[in-house]
């Protein structure tokens, strides 16, 4: 099955940005890893520091309209592999409906919620001098 | 056909039959259908939305674990009214086999016991990152039931039009 899933990458000082649009299951695994590795890779060749790329991963569903049960799995293990990168993973422009489902799978212990893109930068980058 | 015991007095309304092919993303026919059949019976759209997860997870267990991916297996849908209770009903023909392995989370974990998802196991690699389908549709609805007769295998959704599910404010 065709992934009714896209994703756009942008960096952001000390975040890589994934924008989601359309539905996040199963059929989104390859549209959703290579936008992470693609993140990743953008934000290590952007950073003064070059090797590690960013400390903070946002993923942005402001755009997503349905997000299932394996999509969930997928998101896991985005977590997942963050975690053992030592990236943080925050997200943001989630429904009502689907912050529900980050509660109750737990996925909002692990991955700091924001109700959009700019109260998630804001929060990273920190109040302005 | 083997229907869990109700308490309303009175027979369910039946208010839409329909089949589908077992073809992944079927789901989301499912899921629209249902949903323009209740939207008018007084569900808030939190409750709505609930019960379209529970509807599209149903429906993609039944075409993935209970029918195994075959088009020409039909998975069934029914919607009642009972009293305040919608019920949906959604039926394959995998017998006993289905939960399990909607549980477990993937084709090969049929034979192993259906466990509990657990986000760290899964976050430390110990529980696949899938398996939240049947803990999904539980936490979404009112009430949860299966039966089994023979091959067909029946997932009974019931949301009941004024309350609130497993913690929802309200």
């Amino acid at each position: 099955m065709a992934s009714m899933c896209e994703a756009t990458t942008k960096v952001l000082p000390g975040a890589a940005v994934i924008e989601l649009s359309g539905e996040v299951d199963g059929s989104a695994a390859a549209v959703l890893t290579d936008a992470y590795q693609r993140a990743v890779t953008s934000a290590a060749a952007k950073s003064p520091a070059g090797v590690d790329g960013p400390g903070t991963v946002v993923l942005d569903f402001a755009a997503v309209d349905y997000i299932n049960s394996t999509g969930i799995a997928l998101i896991v293990s985005v977590l997942a592999r963050a975690r053992a990168e030592r990236r943080k993973v925050v997200a943001c422009g989630l429904s009502a409906h689907y912050r529900e489902i980050f509660d109750i799978t737990r996925l909002s212990d692990f991955i700091e919620l924001f109700p959009d893109l700019d109260g998630a930068v804001s929060q990273l980058t920190g109040p302005a001098a | 056909m083997t229907q869990p015991a109700r308490t309303a007095a009175g027979k369910p309304r039946r208010l839409d039959t329909f089949s589908l092919p077992s073809e992944p993303g079927n789901e989301r026919l499912a899921l629209a259908r249902v949903a323009g059949t209740v939207k008018d019976l007084g569900l808030s759209e939190a409750r709505l939305e609930k019960l379209k997860t529970a509807v599209a997870e149903a429906t993609m267990n039944a075409i993935e674990h209970g029918n195994g991916n075959h088009a020409e297996i039909p998975v069934e849908v029914e919607v009642s009214q009972d009293g305040d209770e919608i019920i949906v009903a959604i039926s394959d023909q995998g017998g006993e086999a289905t939960a399990g392995d909607a549980q477990a989370g993937d084709a090969q974990a049929g034979s192993a016991p259906a466990e509990e998802p657990d986000l760290l196991k899964k976050l430390d690699g110990a529980q696949s990152p899938r398996g939240w389908g049947l803990f999904l549709i539980r936490n979404m609805v009112d009430a949860m039931d299966i039966t089994t007769n023979g091959q067909r295998h029946t997932i009974w959704l019931t949301m009941r039009t004024g309350g609130a599910a497993h913690g929802e404010h309200v």
